[in-house]
């Protein structure tokens, strides 16, 4: 497709006239091309955590009194914007644990001679270190929030959406690598389990069939095959039982961001829906202000104030009337 | 693909390249070129967190530098004198100013003129100046639409106004597909020889570098034609899709506002009809209202299915599928009330209006039936008490489009009914319609031969009507047969219609060798078509009152 690039006229034309134009500042430094100029660049030291297609970083900035063009004061981002830095911090750092414990899931499926535990507990380890990390980003997802109609809120809000949509993409991926780990450990688990059930089943079986006399030593080779797997049981319940634990965590989580998600293909995916429904915000805000300040005009207070006033003015000069008079 | 994915390379290459938080910045039309095209998502992917119209968005005070400014604005002068004003007191750190056409030489002057701070960072043409609304279908949002059934001394500057806005979409088209086509107008209307001559004169001597594309074997062909050679089709009620419910509801940028039908919650008032992004509908938007209604059943059926399986949740296991699968039950939930809720709307409108049996009567009008057997059933349902008027004005236009030399007598007669019994007719509507488009006017054979394709494929081949619009060629009328191109774009001024976008879209889909493109000046249905004669009736009036 063609374009046409009218920069190198456009800087032509502007060198040309500024030129002409009597120079108001005398300073080296000019605020030009938005390059760092003479002043002292500040720039994020968490730069370096920021996913690369995100930058968050702000303009260079200049000392203010380095600015003697007035109007473009000092540039920094308000606050809320380190907010959102953080979020997105954090949504990185729980990127590359996702890795970390594919990998983990997957060296603990392999069949191996030793316990597993180890593998278990790093495993463990790293699914809560990212459900933290998700819910601390969710919280302070909430922060970002702000009254009011004004253009601010509307960036911030924006800012919550996308946002909102990675940590959800996030927590669904965790979720799902959950879920056929689990399913995965069970099939092995239900390999070596069904293995012995049969076993324990024959022995329940040979039981019936022998006499009393090998009740004993059958007896305690059933409670010994019992037991092992009264304590797999409890194992799995319990890993079972964690997992459903950090899934109900998530549903909890989802459910708090799809209501901060935008739904794709519907109407409030629209941009021209977006303006629309800002322009009347802003409209509806500022009648409500309007209003307000009629009403606040118009107030009890003022009136109350305003009469007693009045009231104070009578008495005194009745006052001064009754001393004259008398 | 071609319109929808160029307009949405050039959104993609405005945001790529600048970092950090971003304001997109619009103006009226071009909200609408970039809404069908780009989602809100898609844009806070790109980091654009505010979105603005230019000239409110001066309204405001508040100074934010930490964001970069994208401007994305057609070159007129409102948008030059919001922008002056803007960059004499910039609110944000960073410009970048990117136009939908061509800049003249004095607002780059005006404009560096006032970027005293320097915060333009760059200046750019982006050729992406009409509102793609299907891959194959454009339109320009005229609002004056009317003016083109109005003679040039009426209203000189309007029609200049009008011509510039046509000349200047159709030009970015051929520019985003970068080809440089052959023109052909239709050779009965002015204005279509008004806008072919200035859409030559632009490409081929004005800007001529900037067209100087790479010469294929075939150059692409444009074609524009008129709505009056065609204005049955614009009156004819439609049972396609998206064409019905253009005809009953209206779509607008691909937006159907139900808000008249009442009772609807506050986030169902609006939907979004695009085949971008709605596979349904992309799969059912030529289909016919009887075949809609069962694949709409069977999606129903589906989406039953789901949801009983969701409630019947027994064990942790489900409970996670249900909560994974949670976002596409949404989706699939919002679209299947979405496409329930127009169906059931426009089946009440098909049964209150009685459409079933003024279509059957609108259709024999159009195609077979002689005249006496027209002219009976047209007075029967003027006769009808539950016909609506609209209805009866469209049927009596389409009698006399058709029979309007036959019986003369006849076609007063129904004049004087409609007339009598619709208390909002506008006396002298039909009339003003057929001294428009009345069987003088009209090229070739209406009703042997409507259809779009084939007049455009005959106007192709260089049959008897041509008249080539080349500058470097001479004008003489060539009765050699020009190979078939590969592109074509036909553009009608005046309003193309959803019958004719679907004829085009099915004349792709089946690879025959030659892409069909369609624009217009707007897109019509036969209210918005009614409304432009009204209101170029009421002007002709008062001008020749005035004269």
């Amino acid at each position: 497709m063609a374009t046409r690039n009218r920069t190198s006229i456009f800087r032509k034309y502007r060198d040309a006239l500024n030129s002409v134009r009597v120079p108001s500042s005398l300073s080296p430094s000019t605020s030009s091309s938005g390059g760092g100029g003479g002043g002292p660049v500040i720039e994020l030291a968490s730069t370096s955590l920021l996913n690369p297609n995100r930058k968050y970083s702000p303009l260079s900035t200049e000392d203010p009194g380095n600015s003697s063009k007035g109007a473009l004061t000092v540039g920094l981002p308000p606050a809320w914007v380190d907010v959102s830095e953080e979020i997105s911090s954090n949504v990185q750092r729980a990127r590359m644990k996702m890795v970390e414990l594919a990998k983990a899931h997957a060296k603990a499926l392999m069949p191996s001679f030793g316990d597993g535990k180890e593998d278990q507990r790093m495993i463990e380890g790293l699914t809560q270190e990212i459900t933290g990390l998700i819910r601390k980003s969710e919280k302070k997802l909430q922060r970002l929030a702000a009254a009011g109609p004004t253009e601010d809120s509307n960036i911030r809000k924006n800012v919550q959406h996308s946002l909102a949509t990675d940590l959800q993409n996030l927590s669904m991926e965790l979720r799902k690598k959950q879920s056929t780990y689990l399913q995965r450990l069970r099939q092995q688990k239900e390999g070596q389990d069904g293995v012995d059930l049969e076993m324990n089943l024959n022995g329940g079986r040979s039981i019936i069939d022998d006499d009393n006399l090998d009740d004993m030593v059958f007896n305690e080779h059933q409670m010994a095959k019992m037991k092992r797997s009264e304590a797999f049981t409890v194992e799995r319940e319990r890993e079972i039982q964690q997992v459903v634990e950090s899934v109900n965590e998530l549903a909890q989580i989802m459910k708090d961001l799809s209501v901060l998600v935008i739904d794709q293909g519907t109407i409030v995916d629209r941009i021209d829906y977006n303006i629309q429904n800002a322009a009347t915000t802003v409209e509806e805000g500022l009648k409500q202000l309007q209003k307000a300040e009629r009403t606040q005009k118009r107030g009890g207070m003022v009136m109350c104030a305003t009469v007693l006033v009045i009231m104070c003015f009578i008495m005194l000069v009745l006052l001064v009337l009754k001393t004259i008079v008398f | 693909m071609v319109l929808v994915s160029a307009a949405r390379d050039y959104v993609n290459r405005m945001l790529q390249d600048i970092s950090g938080m971003k304001v997109l910045i619009l103006d009226s039309q071009t909200v609408s070129i970039v809404s069908v095209v780009y989602s809100q998502s898609e844009l806070l992917q790109k980091e654009v967190f505010l979105v603005e119209l230019v000239d409110s968005i001066s309204k405001s005070k508040e100074s934010m530098s930490h964001l970069k400014a994208v401007y994305f604005l057609r070159p007129t002068l409102e948008n030059i004198q919001h922008l002056r004003r803007q960059l004499a007191n910039p609110r944000f750190g960073e410009s970048h100013l990117f136009f939908s056409n061509m800049l003249k030489d004095t607002q780059i002057h005006i404009l560096a003129d006032s970027d005293e701070q320097e915060v333009v960072q760059q200046v750019q043409e982006y050729y992406a100046d009409f509102v793609a609304i299907d891959p194959y279908h454009f339109t320009l949002n005229i609002p004056s639409n009317h003016i083109y059934m109005l003679p040039a001394v009426v209203d000189p500057p309007g029609l200049q106004q009008f011509c510039d806005r046509i000349v200047d979409g159709i030009s970015t088209v051929f520019l985003a597909l970068k080809r440089r086509p052959v023109i052909r107008y239709q050779r009965t209307s002015d204005i279509a020889k008004r806008i072919a001559q200035e859409t030559s004169k632009l490409m081929y001597q004005q800007e001529s570098g900037l067209f100087d594309f790479r010469r294929t074997e075939i150059s692409p062909l444009l074609l524009i034609v008129d709505r009056r050679d065609d204005p049955v089709t614009p009156l004819l009620n439609q049972w396609t899709y998206q064409a019905m419910v253009h005809e009953l509801i209206g779509i607008h940028d691909n937006k159907v506002d139900l808000s008249s039908t009442g009772k609807l919650p506050k986030d169902q008032q609006e939907v979004v009809l695009s085949s971008e992004q709605d596979a349904f509908f992309k799969a059912n938007m030529y289909e016919n209202f009887g075949d809609i209604g069962m694949s709409i059943k069977r999606m129903v059926d589906d989406f039953q299915q789901v949801a009983k399986s969701n409630q019947n949740i027994q064990t942790i296991e489900d409970m996670a599928k249900f909560v994974d699968s949670y976002p596409e039950y949404r989706k699939m939930h919002g679209n299947v009330s979405k496409h329930v809720t127009l169906v059931t709307e426009m089946s009440k409108i098909v049964g209150e209006r009685r459409l079933m049996l003024v279509s059957e009567r609108e259709q024999d009008l159009a195609c077979n039936g002689g005249q006496v057997a027209a002219f009976e059933a047209v007075t029967n349902l003027l006769n009808n008490e539950s016909v609506s008027d609209i209805d009866r004005l469209h049927l009596v236009m389409l009698y006399a489009l058709r029979y309007e030399k036959e019986s003369p007598v006849q076609l007063m007669q129904l004049f004087n009914k409609l007339a009598s019994q619709s208390p909002k007719y506008k006396p002298g509507l039909v009339q003003f319609l057929l001294k428009q488009a009345g069987v003088d006017k009209r090229t070739g054979d209406l009703y042997g031969n409507r259809d779009l394709l084939n007049i455009a494929r005959n106007m192709a081949r260089g049959l008897k009507n041509c008249s080539k619009s080349m500058a470097d060629s001479s004008s003489s009328c060539d009765a050699v047969v020009i190979p078939q191109p590969q592109d074509v774009v036909i553009f009608i001024v005046g309003g193309t219609t959803y019958e004719e976008s679907r004829s085009v879209a099915l004349q792709n889909a089946s690879n025959s060798g030659t892409r069909f493109i369609l624009g217009g000046s707007v897109v019509l249905n036969s209210k918005r078509f009614l409304k432009d004669l009204e209101e170029a009736q009421r002007i002709a009036k008062s001008s020749t009152n005035v004269v």
